[in-house]
């Protein structure tokens, strides 16, 4: 008989697998049960409109960028970043808090290996950057990226609800997507009853590179009420030729900076020579825009990001002072920083208004 | 009877050296010709709808915003366009004469990449986005450390077309990295504005810059032209040239010198536009042959032409969208560049 078996090779074949078969099984049955006491998923939206499960509650997070980190500490979710983006030092006053927390590299390619060495449940990075090149080195360590943009006026409401289910502060998600529905509410309101909006040139950080739809500055220029010279254009930035713009005839002329933070600035020295020069372009001086004082800065800080909606308000006011005599944008700013970033309110963030009526 | 055949020899080299410089000079006067005819279109189009009568009338009477248009934002561009062609069509035929290389340009002395390093460090360091003035300084002082790198390390190895060569790729690479370290570093706007000034415009363009510029290209002009035949020389060989009485490491050091000064005056104020230096020269040397005498004004005119054309179209063709000088300048050489290389049926460098 043990002649027998021994000689039966299937036996053997059969000896050696079955323990692993059985081991597999129990595995499996385990993994499905311990899925069962812990794993719980929510489908959620990205920024690419695809739908993608999310295990929550999510517990540690790393950060790619500054729009996101301020949305998180809105929600007041700092203790669950663990990682940052290494350009937070250009935001270093204004982001205090996160200084000490590990830096990850640049927003736009971020070290996986660090990313995976702090083990967070999830990344969140912009729609495009860094490339999904992180999606494939950070799957086999189980670390999701999520594709979430926070700069975008017309989804960020959502996203900020849709951040909020996933770190399990739900209630703050919805109060401040509300605040934010809120008071571009106000602006629409009052805009129903205007007829002929005014024409605006929006310039973005470098001169004479208009923002088109597809960008921020667009949504915010459309926000508050003006209308876009490059409102028919098909790339986001484009550069325009002086000649065009002066043949437009803007009656509002907006331009972003995005040198130093507003947040520490004290004056307006800075914002008003910016708007000095650009009116003192060749030729511009027949713009109606420039005869009428009508050129305005705005600081990096309330240019798209989640503070684009104060940017709007003071565009708004900019745009139509008489109808939103009565809204201060200081006050919408601080009201923001103060319940929301949980941090006094400081900083100049727009030009001088020559033209009169606001502030 | 063999002093005699010698003679007609001479004669018949002198007849043929007449008439080719008659050629060249009827070809120099062609070319001029037609840029300016692309300088009265440029004048005439763009973005408003100012009419061609009204464009060329503003030149002489004031007839309200025609002129403004024209005098403040027209004009400029075009002489900027016309200053940054001759500035790198010159300078890139006298690095090729001095270097010997067809391949030699502003851009494989790493002048370009020193350039686009010094804007960077502007945009990111010192305000670049908005103070335009920071970017033109922090690019014009790169352009002349790397020049005098080069220069420096020919003094001390021997001013050798390699030496000059492998220390300018050197470089290149050198600087193209580091620009590529700093936008590692940038935030979302200046590595915006940094991509930008990469594409190259001529937007900014105005009279303070055209006077900063043109100080730049135009007075090493004349001394391009007086080493015209040194340079001959030294296509040669060192050695030929150095038996025939020409100061080769002087002569190389020297144009190479204000060759570099002519490319910073061309791209500190409006970007990098590197492809008509390679391309401007060779298409010269197909036209009007490999005499620097007809090479040197040709490779300007030539230049003048390309980039003056490229900006025309590039701010008209896709109104209102400007399209940036560096990409067109590259759209319309290329072809015509690869056109006349196919046609040439003999070698012609």
């Amino acid at each position: 008989m043990p002649r027998l078996l021994s000689n039966f090779k299937g036996f053997n074949t059969a000896g050696f697998f079955l323990p692993g078969l059985i081991i597999l099984i129990i595995i499996s049955a385990r993994g499905t049960a311990w899925a069962g006491e812990v794993a719980q998923s929510i489908v959620i939206e990205d920024a690419f409109g695809r739908e993608i499960s999310v295990n929550i509650p999510v517990q540690s997070i790393v950060v790619l960028n500054s729009d996101v980190l301020e949305v998180l500490r809105s929600l007041g979710a700092q203790d669950l970043v663990k990682g940052i983006y290494s350009e937070i030092t250009k935001d270093g006053a204004f982001f205090q808090e996160f200084l000490d927390r590990p830096r990850v590299g640049s927003w736009k390619n971020a070290n996986a290996e660090l990313i995976a060495d702090l083990n967070p449940c999830i990344v969140i990075a912009y729609e495009n950057n860094p490339g999904t090149e992180l999606e494939k080195q950070l799957s086999p360590f189980g670390i999701q990226v999520l594709r979430l943009n926070f700069y975008k006026l017309g989804t960020i409401a959502k996203e900020i609800i849709t951040l909020g289910k996933i770190i399990g502060r739900e209630q703050q998600g919805e109060t401040l997507g509300a605040w934010y529905g809120k008071k571009l509410d106000v602006i629409q309101k009052r805009l129903d009853s205007v007829k002929e909006k005014p024409l605006v040139y929006v310039e973005s950080y470098s001169a004479f590179h208009t923002a088109g739809p597809g960008s921020g500055g667009h949504d915010m220029c459309v926000y508050a009420g003006g209308r876009n010279l490059a409102d028919e254009f098909k790339v986001p930035y484009s550069e325009v030729t002086s000649e065009w713009v002066i043949s437009k005839q803007p009656d509002v002329i907006f331009k972003a900076t995005a040198w130093g933070n507003g947040f520490e600035r004290n004056d307006r020295i800075f914002f008003n020579n910016v708007r000095d020069e650009m009116a003192a372009r060749p030729s511009w001086n027949l713009i109606q825009a420039v005869k009428n004082n009508r050129v305005h800065v705005l600081d990096s800080g309330i240019w798209t990001g989640p503070r684009a909606v104060i940017g709007v308000v003071y565009m708004a006011k900019r745009i139509y002072p008489r109808l939103f005599n009565d809204l201060d944008p200081e006050q919408i700013h601080k009201e923001f920083l103060e319940s929301f970033q949980r941090i006094p309110y400081q900083g100049v963030y727009i030009s001088e208004n020559l033209s009169g009526g606001s502030k | 009877m063999n002093t005699d055949c010698l003679t007609i020899k001479n004669q018949d080299m002198k007849n043929q050296y007449k008439a080719l410089k008659y050629r060249s000079l009827v070809l120099l006067v062609v070319f001029f010709g037609l840029l300016s005819v692309i300088v009265v279109i440029a004048l005439c189009v763009g973005a408003s709808s100012i009419s061609v009568t009204d464009s060329i009338l503003a030149l002489i009477e004031d007839n309200g915003m025609a002129r403004s248009i024209v005098w403040n934002l027209r004009l400029p561009r075009i002489i900027m366009a016309l200053l940054i062609g001759i500035g790198l069509g010159t300078s890139g035929a006298v690095f090729q004469a001095v270097l010997r290389n067809p391949l030699a340009s502003p851009f494989t002395l790493g002048i370009g990449s020193s350039a686009g390093f010094g804007a960077v460090i502007a945009i990111m360091f010192f305000n670049g986005l908005v103070n335009e003035y920071a970017v033109v300084t922090g690019a014009f002082i790169f352009t002349l450390l790397s020049s005098f790198i080069i220069l420096g390390v020919s003094r001390y190895k021997g001013a050798t077309a390699e030496t000059m060569i492998l220390t300018g790729i050197a470089l290149m690479f050198l600087f193209s990295s580091l620009s590529s370290f700093l936008q590692y570093l940038g935030t979302k706007e200046e590595v915006h504005g940094i991509v930008f000034w990469f594409f190259g415009s001529l937007s900014k363009a105005g009279y303070r810059e055209i006077v900063m510029s043109g100080i730049m290209i135009l007075i090493p002009m004349p001394f391009m032209f007086r080493f015209a035949f040194d340079f001959n020389l030294m296509t040669a060989g060192d050695e030929s040239a150095r038996a025939l009485g020409v100061n080769v490491p002087g002569v190389r050091m020297f144009s190479i010198a204000l060759a570099s000064l002519m490319t910073s005056g061309a791209i500190c104020f409006t970007g990098v536009i590197g492809f008509i230096g390679l391309v401007a020269p060779h298409i010269a040397r197909m036209i009007f042959g490999s005499d620097n005498l007809f090479l040197i004004p040709a490779s300007a005119l030539i230049g003048g032409v390309l980039v003056l054309s490229a900006d025309t179209l590039g701010r008209t063709m896709w109104l209102p969208h400007v399209i940036p000088i560096g990409i067109v300048t590259s759209f319309i050489g290329v072809p015509f560049f690869l056109y006349l290389l196919i046609k040439k049926t003999k070698e012609y460098w």
